[in-house]
């Protein structure tokens, strides 16, 4: 079970319960940005500092190194994320 | 070099630049320079939709019994929309097709500037029914000063672009007099205007229009001109599309693998884009005291909107790799973002004419014994 690390140390397991990312950190009530939640906005970025995140389905937003978009990824190992 | 329709020259179109290179001749799509573009021209055509499948006809009676300053929050939002959608359904194409060299990258500025065409219509569709005079409403777009101002620097870089285009492909680099009047032109400053166009283009679609459809979509958060909302939901799906296109192609543009100029204009023209992000978000500001300058609504005032500007300027200018230029971290108004999420958007498929709905009640698959019964 990858666990995934906020910059307040907090560490959020992703059990499978939660379909992706964004999902498992909205039922820990932060707030992350969105709109579309399909990957082709982009509204949602955020940094990932460590681990790796692997996609449900390719975004079609512009992500550059060291960001993902949570509405469609689900972690592969622990990481470490930044939300803006 | 002049343009042509169908360049007779053999190139290899994967070796071409996005823009300046070779005219386009075989429109081909096996392969691509850059797939991501195939993507948005599938992922756009997947989201076609017609004004008419929304019945807007409730909009009226709401629009009829808002007070005098709701009607025009309302109205003045609908023509500034209208202004923004008029310079994007044609100048994508009259600006970027003359100079696009990648046939996917071409079929994507068709197919976007198309999309926003539709808008374009849907605009009238929701007008036609909200007024008994529609025509009061669209001609007074070209009479007010405060969209007139806007229309000013929206169009700005387009016309620059168009005008070096002309001139470029008319007579080449250099000096030239015409009619008496002398221009210069270089390839170089003509990539710059482009970098420019782009990056105006991104805050147009990236800020000017999300501002606008808070507006809309505030009135429908009240269960009032939800018809309209409906509208503009499909609109700002089609929306984040385009400006995930021009995000592409700013970044493109700045890594310079592309054409090394482009990542040395990108570096030039920095200042110049902060301006624009700038300008942008105070001309938006303005816009939102026009817009309350009579008063308020349940859900959004002058300042609410303004901290929203600030908000998804902040956020639009990280996205292309800028830093922000305002305090404002949280978004005033999240209820906006259940109204942008695409899986909201098509509601019961028979109460709405979608495609793939109807592309699926015709049975394709097909075997020998489907003709059992056929005799010859």
């Amino acid at each position: 079970m990858p666990g995934v690390k906020l910059s307040n140390g907090v560490v959020i397991n992703f059990d499978g319960s939660a379909r992706t990312l964004l999902d498992a950190l909205e039922r820990k009530q932060l707030e992350v940005n969105f709109h579309c939640r399909e990957g082709y906005c982009g509204a949602c970025r955020c940094k990932l500092v460590s681990g790796e995140v692997s996609y449900i389905n390719e975004p079609l937003a512009f992500v550059r190194k060291g960001e993902f978009l949570p509405c469609c990824s689900v972690p592969v190992t622990d990481i470490e994320i930044e939300i803006p | 070099m002049a343009y042509t329709t169908f360049n007779r020259q053999i190139n290899d179109q994967m070796k071409e630049p996005m823009f300046f290179g070779n005219p386009v001749n075989v429109s081909r799509y096996d392969q691509q320079k850059y797939g991501i573009f195939e993507k948005l021209i599938e992922k756009q055509l997947s989201f076609f939709w017609r004004p008419e499948e929304v019945d807007v006809s409730k909009d009226r009676i709401d629009y009829q019994n808002l007070p005098d300053h709701e009607k025009h929050i309302f109205i003045s939002n609908l023509k500034y929309q209208t202004l923004l959608d008029s310079v994007q359904g044609r100048s994508p194409n009259v600006a970027f097709l003359p100079i696009v060299s990648l046939p996917e990258l071409e079929t994507w500025i068709e197919t976007w500037a198309f999309s926003e065409t539709i808008h374009s219509r849907s605009y009238t569709h929701i007008v036609r029914n909200i007024s008994a005079e529609p025509h009061k409403v669209f001609d007074d777009i070209m009479l007010n000063e405060k969209i007139l101002e806007r229309a000013e620097d929206v169009t700005r870089y387009y016309d620059d672009l168009i005008d070096g285009i002309n001139l470029y492909q008319r007579c080449g680099e250099g000096t030239h007099s015409i009619n008496g009047e002398t221009h210069s032109i270089s390839l170089y400053e003509l990539k710059r205007r482009l970098y420019l166009c782009v990056m105006s283009v991104n805050v147009l679609e990236a800020i000017r229009f999300y501002v606008s459809f808070a507006c809309s979509f505030a009135f429908a958060e009240r269960e009032l001109m939800e018809g309209n909302a409906k509208i503009i939901r499909l609109i700002a799906r089609d929306e984040a599309l385009h400006l995930t296109g021009t995000q592409h192609m700013l970044n493109i543009m700045a890594a310079g693998d592309d054409d090394a100029d482009m990542a040395k204009i990108a570096k030039e023209c920095e200042e110049e884009a902060y301006a624009i992000f700038r300008k942008a978000a105070e001309q938006e500001k303005d816009w939102a005291e026009y817009l309350f300058k009579d008063g308020s609504m349940i859900g959004l005032n002058k300042d609410i909107l303004c901290q929203y500007v600030e908000y998804i300027t902040n956020s639009r200018m990280q996205a292309i790799g800028m830093k922000a230029i305002f305090s404002t971290t949280q978004n005033p108004i999240p209820w906006i973002n259940t109204w942008l999420v695409s899986d909201n958007v098509q509601v019961a498929p028979q109460e709405a004419e979608i495609s793939s709905y109807l592309v699926g009640q015709i049975d394709n698959e097909v075997d020998g014994g489907d003709f059992g019964d056929f005799d010859l």
